[in-house]
């Protein structure tokens, strides 16, 4: 019977390529709508860590959260200092959903104020780094080049430098400027920060003020996007829902066109079984080519998202196994053709 | 060689249609000998295919039996009917009914490997097979890169595969020119030798020159000979039965016929009432078809029954009725 289940695949294999084609593409874009969650995950991984601390000071009733508007004075940056158990520590200023106009366009920009030359101050990869007010070092997904004069608010700054994976809350790209410059920009020059970063984990810190591990900072932004995240899953189920349907669709055709090739073969000694079987390995391999295609082109359509893709190689793992349950599930459809087959309908002419 | 017999008896196919009871085989009875090629003859509709779709297995009868040797094979059930099957028959289908996927070779395999038979054998002895039937070139070649013809040596070589006793074969000159047919039937005719039966359905008559034994599904009825009949019926009897065999035109004398469907469901559907002077059933005994309705007298009633040619001398230009 497998004989027969693979001729007949070579045998249509046009119908068969356009469902690996369309499952494929609907696949890959299941497999990026993993890689968007994973974006998530990675780009705050990047960002947060990318800061180069091992503790974060924030406000207490900042909850934990570096998005909020929480204050506190930048005097408390050298009681932090100070402290047991700190080797270095450095104010920032974080300002969020920022408007910032480039030429004729308006972006929204993550805004983080960092103290020159000390952690937050990001290593770039074009240009050079920050030297002084009214510069600003800029994630290259703001799409402005060194040299480029961005206003954000009313100031105005030159872009001096570009970094590469400093985004936050599902991909808005982050503009680092001097913390005088966050200062100006948020508090009206007032000397207050939103956070300090340490390199060791501060003993004691000023009342109303509170230590968050890395992690815990990572959690905090990640659960802004839950929201998010829950319907990206939900339209990951609808995806491979599309593709069992693409499959269930080619089979019940296949089904249909092959009525009276069933009958005969049950005429000829083949359990209804054996059938449904065969319709059931056509659906895997054709799902599994899919997945095979999905997996090649979903590394060349991450581009056709703003926000960073990193697929997880969990997602890659599974596939084969969602592919399998596709295929499965897809050929219910053809089941009753297969076992209804009446053998005496070979006798047809 | 094991010498092989048939006997069918008594056997009645019914099944449902469009919620209405058929019967397109009704207490048919004959039977065949070792070595015979077996012509069941008869027009479209007759119940040629039922027929070799019984003696295949694939079909259950209502009623009646068929031994093929010793084996009731409408008493096998399961395994027993599925090893019939495969190793007792080989069904030569109407239009080839070739797998359109496979290869000449792969086709003629199939049966084998269902069977179980291990691919390398499987694979010499369609080689083999269809080396016989005149299609050593071909064994690569899928149906629709064959003839007529040579899709049916195929659909022979399959049904040989695995050397049966009793061979089927529906309509094997249906779909083939004249100078196929005489390759065909020449295979068939060599087919049939001590230790195996080979049956053939037919409407074609030519092949009963090559036939031992010519069955006819639907016999010749001598209605035309015969003398006009009259029939006196009680109220509430029937003069026929929907499925019966067809003969005569009846003409009222008096009283009232009902005609009427039997449905699958045991409940009757009321088609007309015909008085004195009206006739029906026409057209059964013209076309030898089976009976399409029943007729039952309402009260007491005289018929007279006409053959279809005295119908017409009697009755010329008159429409024709059911």
């Amino acid at each position: 019977m497998w004989g027969v289940t693979f001729a007949d695949l070579r045998y249509r294999y046009r119908q068969f390529l356009i469902a690996v084609i369309g499952a494929g593409l609907v696949l890959a874009m299941a497999l990026l709508m993993s890689g968007l969650v994973g974006g998530f995950t990675a780009e705050t991984d990047w960002t947060v860590g990318g800061v180069g601390a091992q503790r974060w000071v924030l406000a207490a009733n900042s909850h934990g959260s570096i998005a909020g508007s929480e204050v506190f004075p930048q005097s408390d940056v050298a009681v932090i200092a100070r402290s047991h158990g700190v080797t270095r520590a450095a104010p920032l200023v974080i300002a969020l959903a920022q408007v910032a106009r480039i030429g004729r366009y308006t972006r929204s920009v993550e805004v983080f104020g960092v103290q020159i030359g000390n952690m937050g101050d990001p290593a770039v990869t074009s240009g050079h780094a920050l030297s002084g007010s009214g510069q600003a070092v800029a994630d290259v997904g703001a799409g402005v080049t060194t040299g480029a004069q961005i206003t954000v608010g009313a100031m105005p700054f030159r872009v001096v430098g570009q970094v590469s994976n400093r985004t936050m809350l599902a991909g808005v790209p982050i503009l680092y400027v001097s913390l005088r410059d966050a200062q100006a920009l948020s508090f009206g020059g007032r000397p207050l920060v939103t956070a300090v970063v340490t390199r060791g984990i501060p003993a004691m810190v000023p009342a109303g003020l509170t230590v968050l591990s890395n992690q815990a900072i990572e959690q905090r932004l990640l659960a802004n996007l839950s929201g998010a995240v829950s319907s990206i899953n939900n339209s990951k189920v609808v995806m491979w829902l599309v593709a069992a349907m693409i499959v269930a669709a080619l089979l019940y055709v296949s089904a249909l066109q092959r009525v009276r090739d069933f009958a005969v073969l049950k005429a000829l000694g083949s359990s209804s079984l054996a059938l449904f079987g065969s319709l059931a390995l056509q659906a895997v391999v054709v799902t599994l080519l899919a997945a095979a295609f999905a997996m090649v082109i979903s590394n060349f359509m991450g581009g056709l998202f703003k926000q960073p893709v990193a697929v997880p190689a969990s997602a890659f793992a599974t596939l084969p196994a969602v592919a399998v349950g596709v295929g499965l599930i897809s050929s219910l459809v053809a089941l009753r053709r297969a076992t209804g087959a009446d053998p005496a309908a070979a006798f047809g002419g | 060689m094991t010498a092989v017999s048939l006997s069918v008896k008594s056997l009645t196919v019914e099944f449902t249609s469009g919620g209405y009871k058929i019967r397109p085989l009704n207490g048919f009875s004959f039977e065949g000998d070792d070595g015979q090629l077996v012509v069941l003859l008869g027009p479209s509709g007759c119940g040629k295919t039922t027929m070799l779709s019984c003696l295949a297995g694939l079909l259950k009868p209502a009623s009646g039996s068929i031994h093929f040797n010793d084996e009731e094979v409408t008493a096998l059930r399961g395994g027993a009917l599925a090893a019939y099957r495969r190793q007792t028959v080989g069904v030569v289908f109407q239009a080839f009914n070739l797998i359109p996927s496979l290869s000449a070779r792969a086709n003629v395999m199939v049966p084998l490997r269902l069977a179980g038979v291990p691919r390398k054998e499987a694979r010499e002895r369609a080689t083999a097979l269809l080396a016989r039937v005149g299609l050593t070139e071909r064994i690569n070649h899928r149906p629709a890169q064959m003839s007529g013809g040579q899709q049916q040596r195929v659909a022979i070589a399959r049904a040989l595969v695995q050397d049966p006793p009793l061979v089927l074969a529906d309509e094997p000159t249906a779909h083939l020119d004249y100078i196929q047919v005489e390759g065909i039937l020449r295979l068939l005719r060599d087919l049939a030798r001590p230790g195996r039966m080979v049956v053939v359905a037919t409407h074609d008559e030519r092949i009963t020159n090559l036939a031992d034994n010519v069955v006819e599904l639907v016999p010749l009825l001598p209605a035309a000979q015969r003398e006009p009949r009259e029939v006196a019926l009680g109220a509430g009897e029937f003069l026929f039965r929907q499925g019966e065999p067809s003969d005569l035109v009846y003409l009222i004398q008096s009283g009232e016929i009902e005609i009427l469907r039997e449905k699958s469901d045991g409940e009757e559907e009321h088609v007309t009432v015909i008085g004195p002077g009206g006739y029906f059933g026409e057209l059964g005994p013209m076309l030898n078809l089976p009976r399409s309705a029943s007729a039952r007298a309402l009260q007491p009633t005289v018929l007279t029954g006409h053959s279809v040619q005295q119908f017409r001398t009697l009755r010329p230009g008159k429409q024709v009725q059911r």
